[in-house]
C-alpha cells in the first residue's frame, strides 16, 4: 500500500467515526489532493458525475465520499453551473470522457421557469399553467434521453421539490391547477415519461425532502451567495439517496433478514409466557408486532427472503408460527429455521450456508444487544440492526434500513419465497435418496437455454448486478452495455431457466460469450446460488459448446477471476475439461480444444433450445 | 484556548485543509490556494452554523486571514 493509500484510510476513518457535512467536504477535498491512484481491481472503480442548474461540488463531494466508504475508489465530475445542457449534448465533453456509471441530473425548476413565473401564476390561465408543466418536463426529459443515449451510465434525474409556499393560500386546491399541483403534476409526469427506460430512475428528491423537513433543506446564505442549492444537514441525506441506487447498481443490496422471535416478532418469552401469554394481536400491546411483520412480509413478497434465528424449545416456537391466529409470518414465508439453544452466531452460518448466500448479504434482527454484539464480533460482514428498545419503532427501524435496493424487480423476485419452499421440499427428498445421482434424476430437471430477448433482459441485468457466488469473471455490465452486447454481432448473451418438480426457478443463469474468428471467450458466465448443485451449469455449458461448434469455432476460451465470494465457481473449467493456459494479472484462463473435447449435457438434465 | 476557540480552529482547519498545529494567523486568502472561493463560502457558513451568528456581505469580502475570522468572531459573539 503507497502512503497516498494510508493517508486516505486515515482520512477515511475521521469521517466514518462523524460523517458530518464539514467532514464530508474536508475529506473530499483533502483526498483529491493527494489524487490517489485509481484502483487496480476495476471492479472496485467508480466514476460519478453530478451535472445540473447549480454549484453542485457539495453534493458531488458527499457522493464521492460515501462512495469511498463503502469501499471503493470513486472519480468525480462535477458539473459547471448551469452548463448541463452543453455537457450532455456534446458527446465529447468532459462529462463523457471521464465514463461515469452513474450521472446524476439536478435541474431546480425555479431555473427553468420564466423569471415571473411565480408573481404570474395567480393570473395564469389553466391552460398556459399546462402549458408550462409539459414545457418544464420535456426539457428534463430530453436531457436524460441524450444521456442515456450518449452513455452507458445509470442516469438520476432529481425530481422537483414541491413548494410548500402558494401564493394562492388555502384556495390553492380549489383551482384546477393550482401551485402546488403544477409541480406535483410535472413529477408525475416525469415519472411516466422516464418509466420505460430502463437505465434512467426518477430520485424522488422531494419524498426525500419531506422526509426530512421542507423548511431546513435550503441555507438561504448559501443559496444566495454560491447557488448552493442544499444546506448542510440536507446534502449528505441527498448523498444517502443516490448511495442506494450506487449499491444496487455495483450488485451490493442486501438479500435475507434473519429475525430472532421472542420480543422481536412478538412480546414475551414463548417458553415462559405460552402461547396465550405473547403478546400478538390487533391491539396494543400486540399491534405492533402485528404491524413489524407485516412490513416483513410486504419485503418477503418482493424477493427477500426471511429466515429465523431463535433461542428457543423448537416445539414451543413452531407452534406460534403454525397456530397463533394473529401471527402474519408462517413457517412458509421463511426459506429456513434455527430454533435451537445453539449460539447465534453458529446458527447464523448454518443458515447462510443453508439458503446460499454470502453472510454479507444478511442482516440480523434481534431485540437482545447481547446476541447483536456477539454476531458482529463473529461476522463483521453481517449487518446488524441496533434495534430500539420500544417495540413500536421497530417497523419504522425496519422501513429505514434502505439496504434492500434492486434496480428491477423481476418475476423472480416476486416468487422467490415460494421458491424456497420448493428448496426446502427438495433438501428433504435429498436426504432420503441413496445417491447424489438418484437424487437429480428424480427432480425432472428442465433447463431452457436462449439468448436473451427484450422479456428476459431486465432479469438478465438484474443477474449480472448482484451475483457473487457462482460468477467466474464478476463483470458488472449495466443495461445498456448488455443490450449492446445483445446487439453486436460478435458478442451473445444467453440466459438460462430452470425448472423442476417442485418449481419455476426462472431466469437463473447468464452468459456471454465474444466471438472472434475460431475462438469463442466465455466473458462471463454467472448462476444464482439458488440452482447450485444440481449441474444445471454443465448443461449451460453444454449448450454453448454445441454453438460454437455449430458456428465452425476451434477452441472454447473461458476465465476464472477470484473474488473474495465466487469460491464455488473456481474450479467450474477443470471440471469440465479445459486445459489452463495461462495466469493473468487477476485470474486465470482456460482453453477447451473442440477437436479433443467437449462438454455433454448431465442425463438428468432435459435441456430445451429456443 | 477556549472552547470556541478550539471549535473555530477546528472548522477553519478543516475546511482549509490543515492539521489543528499548522495553522497560523496570518494564513491568507488568494496567497494559500485551498483557500478559494468555495472554501471561503463552506467557511463561512459552517462558522455561522456552529455560533449562531450572520456575516453581511462586506464583511464576508472584507475577511482576508484567520486573524481577520478571529477578530470578527469575537466582536460578534461579545455584542
Amino acid at each position: 500500500m503507497s502512503g497516498a493509500d494510508d493517508q486516505v484510510d486515515e482520512i477515511l476513518k475521521s469521517v466514518r467515526e462523524s460523517p458530518t457535512y464539514l467532514n464530508l467536504w474536508s475529506a473530499y477535498k483533502k483526498i483529491q489532493r493527494l489524487s490517489p491512484k485509481p484502483s487496480e481491481d476495476a471492479g472496485l472503480r467508480a466514476g460519478i458525475a453530478i451535472i445540473g442548474s447549480s454549484t453542485l461540488e457539495p453534493i458531488a463531494a458527499c457522493f464521492d465520499v460515501k462512495v469511498r466508504l463503502e469501499g471503493f475508489h470513486p472519480h468525480t465530475f462535477v458539473g459547471g453551473f448551469n452548463t448541463y445542457h452543453q455537457e450532455a449534448m456534446n458527446k465529447t465533453s468532459e462529462l463523457y470522457k471521464a465514463e461515469p456509471n452513474i450521472i446524476v441530473l439536478a435541474v431546480d425548476a425555479w431555473s427553468l421557469l420564466d423569471q415571473e413565473f411565480l408573481s404570474n401564476y395567480p393570473r395564469m390561465s389553466s391552460k398556459s399553467r399546462s402549458a408550462a408543466i409539459k414545457e418544464l418536463v420535456s426539457s428534463i426529459t430530453a436531457i436524460a434521453e441524450v444521456l442515456e443515449k450518449n452513455s452507458t451510465a445509470l442516469v438520476l434525474v432529481n425530481n422537483f421539490i414541491v413548494p410548500t409556499f402558494s401564493p394562492l393560500g388555502v384556495a390553492d386546491n380549489k383551482q384546477k391547477l393550482g401551485f402546488k399541483k403544477f409541480f406535483r403534476r410535472a413529477n408525475q409526469l416525469l415519472e411516466e415519461k422516464l418509466e420505460s427506460i430502463s437505465n434512467v430512475f426518477v430520485v424522488d428528491l422531494d419524498s426525500v425532502a419531506s422526509n426530512f423537513g421542507k423548511s431546513s433543506t435550503v441555507n438561504w446564505n448559501t443559496y444566495y451567495r454560491g447557488s448552493i442549492p442544499f444546506s448542510e444537514e440536507f446534502t449528505p441525506i441527498v448523498a444517502n439517496e443516490y448511495m442506494r441506487y450506487f449499491r444496487a447498481l455495483k450488485g451490493f443490496a442486501k438479500k435475507c433478514i434473519v429475525l430472532d422471535l421472542d420480543n422481536t416478532l412478538w412480546g414475551g418469552i414463548i417458553g415462559e409466557d405460552g402461547i396465550e401469554g405473547i403478546k400478538l394481536g390487533p391491539t396494543s400491546p400486540g399491534i405492533e408486532y402485528m404491524e413489524f411483520q407485516r412490513a416483513l412480509l410486504s419485503l418477503h413478497n418482493r424477493g427477500v427472503i426471511l429466515a429465523v434465528d431463535s433461542k428457543n424449545n423448537f416445539d414451543d416456537a413452531i407452534k406460534v408460527l403454525r397456530e397463533h391466529p394473529h401471527q402474519i409470518l408462517k413457517e412458509e414465508h421463511f426459506a429456513a429455521l434455527r430454533i435451537n439453544w445453539q449460539n447465534k452466531a453458529a446458527n447464523i452460518a448454518e443458515l447462510a450456508k443453508e439458503i446460499n448466500i454470502g453472510l454479507d448479504s444478511i442482516v440480523f434482527i434481534d431485540d437482545n444487544p447481547a446476541e447483536r454484539e456477539q454476531i458482529r464480533q463473529t461476522y463483521p460482514e453481517v449487518m446488524v440492526v441496533d434495534l430500539p428498545k420500544n417495540p413500536r419503532l421497530y417497523r419504522t427501524t425496519l422501513e429505514k434500513l434502505d439496504v434492500f435496493d434492486v434496480l428491477s424487480l423481476t418475476k423472480e423476485d416476486m416468487a422467490r419465497g415460494e421458491m424456497y419452499v420448493g428448496k426446502r421440499k427438495r433438501e428433504e427428498m435429498k436426504h432420503s435418496s441413496t445417491s447424489i445421482e438418484d437424487f437429480l434424476r428424480t427432480l425432472e430437471l428442465k433447463v431452457r437455454v436462449k439468448l436473451t430477448d427484450d422479456f428476459v433482459a431486465p432479469r438478465v441485468v438484474q443477474l449480472i448486478g448482484k451475483t457473487n457466488q457462482f460468477n467466474l469473471t464478476t463483470r458488472r455490465y449495466t443495461d445498456a452495455e448488455t443490450k449492446s452486447l445483445r446487439d453486436a454481432e460478435e458478442s451473445a448473451v444467453y440466459s438460462m431457466a430452470v425448472q423442476d418438480k417442485f418449481g419455476d426457478e426462472g431466469v437463473v443463469g447468464v452468459a456471454i460469450v465474444r466471438k472472434k474468428n475460431v475462438s469463442w471467450t466465455v466473458d462471463s458466465f454467472l448462476m444464482s446460488c439458488r440452482v447450485i448443485g444440481r449441474s444445471v451449469e454443465t448443461a449451460f455449458l453444454a449448450k454453448i459448446i454445441a454453438d460454437a461448434n455449430t458456428a465452425g469455432a476451434r477452441r472454447v476460451i473461458g476465465e476464472y477471476i477470484p473474488t473474495k465470494k465466487n469460491t464455488p465457481a473456481a474450479d467450474f473449467y477443470e471440471r469440465h475439461g479445459f486445459a489452463k493456459q495461462k495466469e493473468t494479472g487477476d485470474g486465470a484462463s482456460w482453453m477447451l480444444d473442440l477437436a479433443r473435447g467437449t462438454v455433454e449435457v448431465p442425463d438428468w438434465i432435459d435441456l430445451i433450445e429456443e | 484556548m477556549t472552547d470556541a476557540e478550539h471549535t473555530l480552529a477546528e472548522i477553519i482547519s478543516k475546511v482549509l485543509l490543515l492539521d489543528m498545529n499548522e495553522l497560523t494567523d496570518d494564513l491568507k486568502r488568494g496567497d494559500y490556494e485551498p483557500w478559494d472561493s468555495m472554501a471561503h463560502l463552506i467557511l463561512i457558513s459552517e462558522i455561522e452554523n456552529e455560533f449562531g451568528i450572520f456575516f453581511e456581505d462586506d464583511e464576508v469580502v472584507d475577511i482576508w486571514t484567520v486573524a481577520d475570522i478571529r477578530r470578527l468572531l469575537s466582536k460578534k459573539t461579545s455584542s
